[in-house]
């Protein structure tokens, strides 16, 4: 529970129902994902044909980025007209479904990570871009290399929330990610600066092969005259970079890695918000813990009258 | 306990014990209202010398006793923007359930963190010592709770970073 999942539980519980061979029923079902993703499991047309359509804030800059490749490469057979109001639709046929369970459980797996893979564009491409810049720098020393090779390919945005976004830039011996991050409170805003605090430490500390981890409030120099980047100076705005070396960009860890880059933001505000949850809950037990010895005060209530098995009553004492 | 907390909370000990000496007083300038004198400020020869207690810049008691009612406002250290947090987080959990508290009050006085009133009314119904004793063991307990929590954060921020970087190793 301490990591989060890459695919969508909700799609994966329904479709594996559905795939199990029980008999078939209508759905029609909204599902929510992080980043104000939706997707739409239905039935338009008959029982046996499931829709899986997914609605994505950023699409067409994903498009840009070449994410209809990747989505063609992983559902190709499936691949319909997207449906109105949706971005991307995919149809499958229950009649239709692979023989053996290992594959079912496969496409299924594959489809509950619609989300992740429409992502992914963007962070393949600049794998690309830079497997293909570190050919052509192979080329030259590191001085005279030409402008375009040192400085490396265009930075990727993606607005992938209303206020927040990833840059992706691939360069011949890196690929950077930054995720601008924004705190609606003051509260977050500290949380978040000893958890980042941390995420930079670790690499010192224990774990010396994680990507690069740094963090400013100002936007960093990668950033410098892209769109849609404002300095604020009121550090609202966060900026964690991640900087993958080479040994994160072997095409062999490419998806796990991809895959693992893109629920940082998710991640990290969620365990925000549990230690927030967990301090809370702690504040609580301590005031009880204050309320009791502040009770300890009241003295006991004076002794009642006591009585004789016979009826009389006497006074102790005194 | 620390080498200077043990003076410290010995002096606001002994100075509350000696201020919790209160009377039932009615108020000399509205007829038939019976208010905390220190609140009201109305008869100034009513109220005595306020007395601050300092363990250092950032930590102080403030105790105005009055003839009727005695004002006790506290200052939490607080070393940095965390603890900063923390303090003004619990702080105003407690104000927020002043009701049950009695003696709480429902905002600090200005410069400190949290404030409580004790009335003739409350040293009437509850044992004055250990009223006493609720305060020192509140500024003790405080403390130990904002540091607790402090490296609370601190611990499971380590181990979320390095659970989130570990699959990248």
């Amino acid at each position: 529970m301490l990591l989060l999942d890459y695919q969508n539980v909700l799609i994966q519980s329904v479709l594996t129902e559905r795939f199990s061979g029980a008999p078939p029923v209508s759905i029609d079902q909204t599902v929510s994902d992080f980043d104000g993703v939706t997707f739409h499991i239905s039935t338009p047309e008959a029982k046996t044909r499931i829709m899986v359509s997914l609605q994505i804030r950023c699409f067409q800059e994903l498009l840009r980025y070449g994410a209809e490749d990747v989505l063609n490469r992983e559902y190709g057979p499936y691949v319909v007209a997207p449906e109105p109001g949706y971005d991307f639709s995919i149809v499958v046929d229950l009649e239709n479904l692979p023989a053996d369970k290992e594959a079912r459980d496969e496409l299924v797996k594959k489809i509950s990570l619609l989300k992740r893979n429409a992502m992914a564009g963007p962070f393949e491409q600049a794998y690309q871009e830079h497997y293909h810049l570190k050919a052509e720098a192979a080329k030259f020393t590191s001085e005279e290399a030409p402008q375009g090779v040192r400085e490396g390919g265009a930075v990727k945005a993606i607005h992938y929330r209303e206020e927040e976004a990833i840059y992706v830039k691939a360069s011949h011996d890196r690929v950077t990610v930054i995720f601008s991050t924004i705190f609606r409170e003051e509260t977050d805003r500290v949380f978040g600066k000893v958890f980042i605090q941390e995420f930079v430490d670790a690499r010192r500390r224990a774990i010396q092969n994680a990507p690069q981890v740094l963090f400013r409030n100002d936007p960093p120099l990668e950033l410098q005259g892209v769109p849609g980047v404002k300095n604020t100076g009121t550090g609202e705005i966060g900026y964690v970079t991640f900087v993958l070396f080479p040994r994160h960009l072997t095409p062999q860890r490419m998806p796990d890695v991809i895959s693992h880059i893109q629920t940082f933001r998710d991640y990290f505000h969620y365990h925000i918000k549990a230690s927030k949850a967990y301090i809370h809950s702690r504040m609580r037990r301590r005031t009880a813990d204050f309320l009791q010895v502040l009770r300890r005060a009241r003295p006991d209530n004076e002794e009642k009258e006591r009585k004789t098995a016979s009826g009389r009553t006497f006074k102790v004492g005194s | 306990m620390s080498q200077s907390l043990r003076p410290y909370l010995q002096a606001v000990r002994s100075s509350l014990t000696a201020a919790l000496c209160l009377s039932n007083f009615a108020s000399q300038t509205a007829e038939r209202h019976n208010v905390p004198e220190v609140e009201a400020r109305t008869s100034p020869e009513v109220l005595l010398t306020p007395l601050t207690i300092a363990r250092n810049e950032n930590e102080r008691v403030l105790i105005e006793p009055s003839i009727n009612s005695i004002r006790i406002s506290i200052k939490i250290k607080q070393a940095d923007e965390i603890e900063h947090i923390l303090v003004h987080k619990f702080t105003r959990f407690l104000t927020q359930r002043a009701e049950s508290f009695f003696i709480l009050r429902r905002k600090p006085i200005k410069g400190y963190d949290i404030s409580f009133l004790i009335t003739n009314f409350h040293t009437e119904e509850m044992l004055k010592h250990k009223l006493v004793d609720f305060i020192i063991q509140f500024m003790e307990e405080v403390d130990k709770e904002i540091s607790e929590m402090k490296l609370f954060l601190n611990a499971r921020a380590r181990f979320v970073a390095e659970s989130f970087l570990t699959p990248f190793d």
